[in-house]
């Protein structure tokens, strides 16, 4: 009766180790669930997707909203899930370089809720929501790089500039 | 034998589920059911006022859902059939002259083809119309008496778990005022420390999980079929996780016979085992009128409960040995069969 249990792993990629088995079936399925409602009603200027057979591991890309100085930039991120995904935050990393307080160099984005603010009640359209509503509204109280904060408190207009010559140049 | 018996009872529910619709199907192509057309046939009734009575009843939308769900109950009579049927009625004063044009058909069919032809397009294409307006409530017969409401999508939005994104599997709900399925929101709490997942509210006991009975109860009216495949999946994962174990000491313990057993004894086994078939069936059936009855949430240790009751009311009733107790002495009988067939074999060596 152990060919029972095969099944079960093998349906779904078997990619990763799992710690149990019941728990894939039933956590699995959330994410393919996510990417359908996802894709049936995708959030303004966004768009995400599987990047291959792994469904642990998304893109996406948000549109640089306008009236703000990432206005038409096109913002590549990875999204990588935790095998425990709805009950752990996933990860989320920018591929495109930007110009703001909340994003460092190597593209990690300081974001409460995909900290401890997570909550398995969130979906992958909400995190990406709240991301491009970071565009419009930096927080520079939780800074990732204090330069960008700094300036951006003290100086908005060569900030502004600054992030609109870095989107010109890197996300376009 | 014993993962026989824990299977039993949901391995029957979804059988006897099957066989009810099959039976609902057969019973769409007849307008009443039999026993329930003697018995109106007994009351001296004609089929005609029956309708109308019905028709009459069915005409608030409010109480149909009310209605359909005491017919399927209660009665072997298809609702959604007879609201069909009544609805081409309602089009069609009168459908018996189809059946007529149908006969006619066949008996001249030679004679005056084209005439007839013409009439049977009419009639199909009226049959087309009255099923292209009934469908939705085709539909909800088909699938045991779910109701497609208008705002399906919406209940769905509402009644769905913001944790597996799925219609709410034995929904809990929090102090706040949220509801999970029971598993997820138990999971959340766990990994997540006891806070509401939609509010962050503080949770107040994460172990005190109750099912909202009136919540699950309105789900299961309102999708039984995602709730039948997701308790065929929660079934499955639990057998998975039960295997194991037990099937190791089944299948050495069966070695352990095999290797005992030899010649005549061989139909000693197959006796036994075909009687515990009788017994397993014996209860499954048991276990299935007992389901039919119950409702509410299956909860798998009262389930397992009433489940060692009746068997041990049935092997009382029945004044046969109990299963259970056997069990334990059959290791002892076992050594005693194969003490005897060695003894046997021995004896035969010798005789020849």
């Amino acid at each position: 009766m152990s060919a029972m249990n095969c099944p079960m792993s093998s349906s779904t990629g078997g990619v990763r180790s799992w710690t149990s088995t019941t728990s894939v079936s039933a956590w699995g399925k959330r994410i393919q669930k996510e990417m359908a409602e996802f894709n049936l009603d995708p959030p303004h200027d966004c768009s995400a997707g599987p990047k291959g057979d792994n469904l642990y591991h998304w893109v996406s890309t948000i549109i640089g909203p306008p009236g703000s100085p990432y206005q038409g930039g096109i913002f590549f991120l990875d999204i990588t899930f935790p095998c425990d995904y709805p009950f752990k935050p996933p990860k989320v990393l920018f591929k495109t370089r930007i110009y703001h307080c909340n994003v460092d160099s190597n593209g990690n984005v300081s974001l409460d809720i995909l900290k401890d603010g997570w909550s398995p009640a969130l979906t992958v359209s909400k995190v990406l929501l709240a991301i491009r509503s970071l565009f419009t509204n930096p927080d520079p109280y939780n800074p990732l790089v204090p330069s960008i904060a700094h300036l951006y408190l003290s100086d908005r207009v060569k900030h502004d500039e600054v992030a609109t010559e870095w989107t010109m140049r890197f996300a376009r | 034998m014993a993962r026989d018996e824990f299977q039993s009872p949901e391995n029957t529910r979804h059988a006897d589920k099957q066989s009810s619709r099959i039976s609902n199907v057969e019973t769409m192509e007849s307008l009443l059911s039999p026993r329930f057309r003697s018995a109106a046939a007994m009351a001296g009734w004609d089929e005609e006022t029956l309708l109308l009575a019905s028709m009459i009843i069915e005409d608030t939308p409010e109480r149909e859902s009310k209605h359909k769900r005491r017919a399927s109950q209660q009665f072997k009579t298809p609702p959604a059939s007879s609201r069909r049927k009544r609805r081409a009625q309602q089009q069609n004063p009168s459908p018996i002259p189809v059946g007529a044009i149908c006969l006619n058909e066949e008996e001249n069919e030679d004679a005056n083809g084209k005439k007839n032809k013409n009439t049977k397009v009419a009639v199909t294409e009226e049959k087309k119309k009255e099923e292209g307006e009934g469908s939705l409530p085709m539909e909800s017969g088909v699938s045991s008496s779910a109701p497609v409401l208008p705002c399906m999508d919406r209940l769905r939005e509402e009644l769905s778990c913001a944790i597996c994104l799925e219609i709410c599997f034995e929904p809990s709900t929090t102090t706040c005022g949220h509801s999970f399925c029971k598993k997820c929101l138990k999971s959340a709490a766990d990994k997540c420390g006891k806070r509401c997942p939609k509010c962050r509210q503080l949770i107040s006991n994460g172990r005190s999980c109750t099912v909202n009975t009136v919540l699950w109860n309105t789900i299961q009216l309102l999708f039984p079929d995602e709730v039948e495949a997701r308790k065929i999946a929660v079934k499955h994962t639990r057998e998975a996780n039960q295997k194991s174990p037990k099937e190791d000491g089944y299948s050495t313990r069966n070695v352990a016979f095999d290797s005992a057993i030899t010649g005549g004894n061989i139909s000693r086994r197959a006796r036994r085992e075909s009687s515990q078939e009788e017994d397993a069936a014996m209860g499954r059936r048991r276990n299935s009128s007992w389901r039919r009855t119950r409702i509410g949430p299956s909860q798998e240790e009262d389930a397992a409960l009433a489940l060692r009751l009746q068997r041990e009311e049935f092997m009382d009733a029945f004044g046969r040995v109990a299963d259970d107790e056997p069990r334990i002495s059959l290791y002892s009988a076992r050594s005693n069969l194969r003490a005897m067939a060695s003894r046997a074999r021995e004896l035969r060596l010798r005789g020849r």
